[in-house]
């Protein structure tokens, strides 16, 4: 009777930790170095005005958590954009914003910047893609995005 | 005890006469013997008893052992059942996207806030079905649900 429950006992304590590890896979593993670092997002319309976007950011090197969402540089978007609450603490987020007025920017232009937590000496690298751009009559334009890393913390 | 016997001593020593000396001894000689019979009925009570409990022990630990058991089967299944996500919350996403999807393209993106907002703002026809959270009008609220839906993270992955 003893030997038994010592088996499902120690199978118990052995299989707790295995299983919580698995289940939290972006916990780092160990205590590495944490930095904080910003990463700006824009989007060149060319000669259209830019009225509503949406993108996707994803880390495909690194490990990364997003922490915060910041506005664009131009009027139009400079209040925080949407994105999913449970984005925060993940490595990937989608990111959406418009503007119904005519005051709208052209060209390129800063329209978010996201702010991450890098942990580990592994230099994250981003995946971007534009979901959509659209004018100021909701017609899908084209358009291309890139993004630049910030000063580190 | 040794006072008791010192007691005895003293007794020898007070030159007694015999019949109070025998009728003192009478009073502390135990004067009944516990028949054989007697003995052995209470041995088999107590052998009886005793097996009771334990028989008793083993059907109390047989449903823990099984309890314990089937609470580490259901921890493991209830850790891998958490990665695999069922057929409802698809459902569920589903009825989600038909109910955001404004400009009826089969997806849902930001464009559908963007088309809902202007709607709201030129005073253009208002479709009941936009009113996404049922408060009886359609409003920034519901512009709010619309992009919301658009930027869910778990519509999949790039």
């Amino acid at each position: 009777m003893k030997k038994i429950m010592t088996i499902i006992l120690t199978s118990v304590s052995v299989m707790v930790p295995v299983l919580a590890r698995q289940s939290a896979p972006g916990e780092p593993s160990d205590e590495s170095a944490v930095r904080f670092s910003p990463l700006h997002i824009y989007i060149d319309s060319g000669n259209q005005s830019l009225a509503a976007y949406q993108f996707e950011l994803k880390a495909t090197a690194g490990q990364i958590k997003v922490v915060g969402v910041e506005g664009g540089e131009h009027q139009a978007f400079k209040e925080a954009p949407y994105y999913d609450p449970a984005a925060l603490a993940n490595d990937r987020i989608i990111i959406a914003a418009f503007n119904t007025g005519r005051e709208l920017p052209k060209a390129k232009t800063r329209i978010a910047t996201i702010h991450l937590q890098i942990t580990g000496d592994v230099e994250p690298e981003y995946e971007l893609k534009l979901v959509v751009a659209a004018d100021e009559n909701g017609k899908e334009i084209p358009a291309e995005i890139s993004c630049e890393k910030g000063d580190q913390k | 005890m040794k006072k008791t016997i010192e007691n005895h001593d003293d007794e020898s020593r007070l030159n007694l006469p015999e019949k109070l000396r025998e009728d003192i001894k009478g009073l502390y000689q135990s004067s009944s013997t516990i028949p054989p019979e007697i003995d052995r009925a209470i041995l088999d009570r107590a052998h009886q008893h005793f097996s009771r409990t334990k028989q008793r022990r083993i059907r109390w630990i047989a449903p823990w052992k099984i309890a314990a058991a089937a609470a580490v089967i259901i921890f493991a299944f209830s850790l891998s059942l958490n990665k695999l996500s069922g057929p409802a919350p698809e459902q569920a996403y589903q009825a989600v996207v038909q109910a955001t999807d404004i400009d009826h393209n089969g997806r849902v993106d930001i464009l559908d806030a963007f088309t809902l907002a202007r709607q709201i703002e030129r005073a253009n026809p208002i479709k009941s079905e936009w009113d996404m959270n049922g408060d009886g009008q359609v409003d920034q609220s519901d512009v709010d649900t619309v992009a919301l839906a658009a930027v869910r993270l778990d519509k999949g992955v790039l």
